[in-house]
């Protein structure tokens, strides 16, 4: 009889949890660890693509940032001369198919103006999405201390936050498009950039789509008192996980499509 | 065993009930946590700096990726709060990512072989 009792409580034959967590954190662990590999697949995949590419022609790019510094204006350049400024680009081998274009060329725009500001806008998205990320775990740590109305008021920011990058994401979206890159085109070189391009950020954007829409139902639970009830804000910790996991995905898509 | 009426208590380690056990929650204080944000910030402020000043090539998208884990770490360790996690969880969660370790090398390996392949 004694040995029955002390199997049922023994770490791993039932009775208590393993890990010290509640069977649903660690389900949410588990998932973003298959979400991970998921999201690895792809990035992977845009890296074997990639380097599978020569890069752009350095001396050329070099020359080209003498000729086009921070804060040109590139509207201007363009119609005074489409075709020759298309022209010079293409006789440089900026843009042709046979190599990966410079990121700096493709992401330049900042909504309001026409200058030459690269990688400036998605650092602003980066920016953004860090923040959200630190008003989630602000909180989660309020939740632990059962302080309804702060968890209340950061839930509500993490909400703002999201809602700011994704209207920042089809902003850049619609700008790219414009441009004329889709999937099966991409005026910048290679087909694969733009579909890949399309394809990683738009799983990732309808990541963080789905964690505002999440974010939003537990933020009216906890408005309603649920789980002030419950006594525990176990919920928003649970969210809080996949909003970072949301985050750290960021920090790749934005090294590997942006940097790299 | 208690009755229904009786509410169940959550954190009863005798009686343990999957289905709405929950440990005690504590927090951790937030210095740790805005500690991070700027880690994270000046990181990137970092990326964009290198960036424009390194060599592109093989040497600077280490880096970048180099610094890509290191910010992915502080997330999870602070942000997700694996630090304060229980050794096994913290195993269980970690050790997989070495797959895709494997499956970087493998793909990398494949990338510079098509690159021979079409172009030099």
């Amino acid at each position: 009889m004694s040995n029955t009792a002390v199997s049922t409580t023994s770490t791993w034959a039932g009775g208590k949890s393993p890990f010290k967590i509640s069977y649903g954190k660690l389900m949410m662990w588990f998932f973003l660890l298959s979400d991970a590999f998921t999201f690895s697949s792809l990035l992977v995949g845009y890296a074997t693509v990639r380097f599978s590419f020569p890069q752009a022609n350095e001396t050329q790019m070099a020359e080209l940032r003498k000729e086009m510094p921070f804060g040109t204006d590139v509207h201007e350049m363009f119609h005074a001369n489409p075709d020759g400024f298309v022209g010079a680009m293409n006789d440089r081998g900026i843009f042709a198919e046979t190599q990966w274009p410079a990121p700096e060329l493709v992401f330049n725009h900042f909504p309001g103006h026409h200058l030459h500001w690269p990688l400036m806008f998605v650092s602003l998205m980066t920016f953004i999405l860090i923040m959200s990320s630190v008003t989630m775990v602000l909180a989660v740590e309020a939740g632990q201390r059962m302080e309804r109305k702060k968890v209340e008021i950061f839930m509500l920011l993490t909400i703002i936050g999201g809602l700011m990058f994704l209207g920042c994401q089809a902003w850049e979206w619609t700008k790219f498009i414009g441009e004329g890159a889709k999937l099966y085109t991409n005026p910048f070189g290679p087909v694969t950039f733009a579909a890949l391009f399309f394809l990683v950020t738009g799983f990732h954007g309808f990541h963080v789509l789905s964690g505002v829409v999440i974010n939003f139902i537990i933020y009216l639970n906890v408005l309603k008192g649920t789980y002030e009830e419950r006594g525990h804000y176990e919920m928003v910790e649970k969210v809080g996980l996949y909003w970072h996991f949301v985050d750290l995905v960021w920090v790749f898509v934005f090294t590997f499509f942006y940097l790299i | 065993m208690s009755n229904h009426k009786t509410p169940v208590d959550i954190h009863d380690e005798v009686n343990y009930d999957p289905t709405v056990w929950v440990p005690k929650a504590h927090s951790h204080g937030t210095k740790g946590l805005w500690k991070t944000f700027w880690i994270l910030l000046f990181l990137t402020i970092a990326d964009i700096g290198l960036y424009f000043t390194l060599e592109p090539g093989t040497f600077r998208n280490g880096v970048f990726i180099f610094l890509g884990v290191v910010k992915a770490a502080f997330i999870v360790y602070s942000f997700m709060h694996l630090t304060f996690e229980h050794t096994g969880l913290k195993k269980s969660i970690v050790l997989p990512m070495l797959f895709v370790i494997y499956l970087i090398v493998l793909m990398l390996s494949e990338a510079y072989y098509w690159l021979d392949l079409n172009w030099l």
